[in-house]
């Protein structure tokens, strides 16, 4: 149950500005602009290499950019101020944890240092890890781990929280009680800035998709839009013992006669679809390398 | 209600000293390893006497019991502390708890007491045992400053240790790293036998470090008549400042690049 309202002193709780971060002769981000709206759930995507983590770093305040404007809750995270730090959660890939440290005890531990932490039991049934509160860190399952990274996430009760890749290395059930949470969550006001390799995850749980691709953003639309605009739906059916398959923009239109004269003559068009290219297919398009 | 930084690092001190007495291979470290040593040398050369650098003669464990405790002390603070800061950076413990409100200093803090307290708590075990089984001695009027002695020489080497783990590469370099430079100064500086006739160079080599001075000062309380000196307990301070400034500085910039 979420029940503080997040404190509203920017309309964005993320606004960034022709950020450019270069390692050695490598340019990560090469001039990114982005805003993120409070409340919203923001899923980055993009190809390893092409910036998200970098980018993601700079917000949390883990890195330096090399030039550009970064403003998350109205600080700039750089300084790493501590009321900048006490308002948000990380819960980033693969992160050590004292192997001796019980589960109850890390979620109490850890965030003990933020001004109003969540309730140690709350947070643990909220991740499904009340079953396992008296277990050493160490002897946690993979997936069970990465609950517990969620947990210390939120555990802080942030108003802005990050995640980068949560669910990678869970069973379906597990993936789909993520989700649950974290729409939850969502759905309490936090912010949320998600990067994913799962496309579905990113159409399941966002509200808006963000494309990086060699440190620029390529894409910044809402999922269905994403996949709706500009590509074309595919028609197949069987008539007769043939099989007709056609791409084009205006499904219906091409559809209607189609189906008015079947109809007519009580035929069954067999295995009619309609599909629309799913994120996946827009995202391998937008990504595409150049040969 | 915001906990205040003394009340966090009060937890986060309790939470160190568990996770070490929860470690099989840390208890055995700095719990029994120094105890073995004490127990098996005093009986060997029980009956011996040994000169002291501070002059008088005294029996073999008289001397050994607090020159082991040091020993206990270094693995305690040193070697484990950056065993323990080379693994939390490796393995990014050091990142999470950087993407939180906690302060480092309380962090680190954490880390240096809880060893601390755990080296403490080995060397008065030591002498638990050693004072009924060895008849070693104990001056109650020289208990503050070897107390003391103790608590400086903690935060130094504990501070050195943290400076060290930050300078380690990666954890498997942390290991050789606190042997070979444990190792070699421990020789020169007394923890395994007095150093009474050594060339000048050496003894001035071996004052250099913090570690002939923990032995000195520490020792010099298990000694009828011996006195801390001042110089020793200086360069525990010195060291300890060295070590703690290189420390912070290291994290910050590990952390923030």
């Amino acid at each position: 149950m979420i029940t503080t309202a997040p404190q509203t002193t920017t309309a964005s709780a993320i606004q960034v500005s022709g950020v450019r971060r270069a390692y050695g002769a490598v340019q990560a981000l090469d001039g990114v602009d982005l805003t993120v709206r409070q409340g919203e759930l923001l899923a980055l995507l993009g190809p390893n290499g092409a910036g998200k983590t970098t980018l993601v770093e700079i917000l949390e305040g883990h890195r330096i950019a090399d030039a550009g404007e970064v403003r998350v809750l109205g600080h700039d995270p750089a300084r790493r101020e501590r009321a900048f730090l006490e308002r948000i959660g990380i819960v980033l890939q693969e992160t050590g944890l004292d192997p001796n440290i019980t589960v109850r005890e890390a979620v109490a531990l850890y965030s003990a240092a933020y001004p109003r932490p969540r309730d140690v039991d709350e947070v643990l049934e909220l991740v499904g890890l009340d079953q396992r509160a008296g277990a050493r860190a160490a002897t946690l399952s993979g997936g069970q781990r990465r609950r517990l990274d969620l947990a210390l996430g939120i555990a802080g009760d942030p108003e802005l929280l990050f995640l980068d890749e949560p669910t990678t290395g869970f069973d379906p059930g597990a993936r789909r009680q993520a989700w649950e949470l974290i729409g939850r969550l969502r759905e309490g006001g936090t912010t949320i800035l998600l990067t994913t390799h799962y496309m579905e995850e990113a159409q399941v749980l966002a509200d808006r998709v963000v494309v990086l691709g060699r440190g620029r953003v390529i894409a910044d639309a809402d999922p269905d839009a994403l996949s709706a605009g500009g590509a074309e739906s595919i028609v197949s059916y069987r008539l007769d013992g043939r099989h007709v398959r056609f791409a084009t923009r205006t499904p219906t239109a091409d559809l209607a006669p189609i189906l008015g004269s079947a109809a007519a003559r009580g035929e069954e068009l067999e295995g009619l679809t309609v599909t629309r290219p799913s994120l996946e297919d827009v995202y391998l398009e937008l990504t595409e390398e150049p040969r | 209600m915001i906990a205040t930084d003394f009340n966090l690092l009060g937890r986060w001190i309790a939470a160190r000293v568990r996770f070490t007495l929860r470690s099989p291979r840390a208890l055995g470290f700095t719990f029994a390893f120094p105890l073995v040593l004490v127990t098996l040398f005093g009986s060997i050369n029980s009956g011996q006497n040994v000169a002291t650098p501070s002059g008088g003669d005294v029996p073999f464990s008289q001397y050994y019991t607090p020159a082991i405790g040091v020993f206990a002390i270094t693995l305690a603070c040193y070697t484990s502390l950056i065993i323990g800061i080379a693994t939390a950076r490796e393995t990014g413990l050091l990142k999470r708890v950087r993407g939180t409100p906690l302060p480092l200093p309380v962090y680190l803090g954490a880390w240096l007491t809880g060893a601390a307290l755990t080296g403490i708590a080995s060397v008065l075990l030591l002498f638990v045992v050693a004072v009924p089984a060895l008849g070693v001695d104990i001056y109650v009027s020289k208990l503050p400053e070897a107390i003391l002695t103790l608590i400086l020489g903690a935060a130094c080497l504990g501070s050195l240790g943290l400076a060290l783990g930050t300078l380690a590469k990666t954890a498997e370099q942390a290991q050789p790293l606190a042997q070979l430079t444990f190792l070699p100064i421990s020789f020169i500086s007394g923890v395994w036998f007095p150093i009474t006739d050594a060339p000048s160079w050496l003894t001035h080599l071996a004052d250099f470090f913090p570690l002939s001075h923990l032995v000195n000062a520490f020792s010099a309380c298990f000694v009828p008549g011996g006195n801390v000196e001042a110089k020793d307990l200086l360069s525990l301070v010195i060291w300890g400042a060295v070590g703690m400034f290189i420390a912070v500085r290291r994290l910050r910039a590990a952390t923030l690049s």
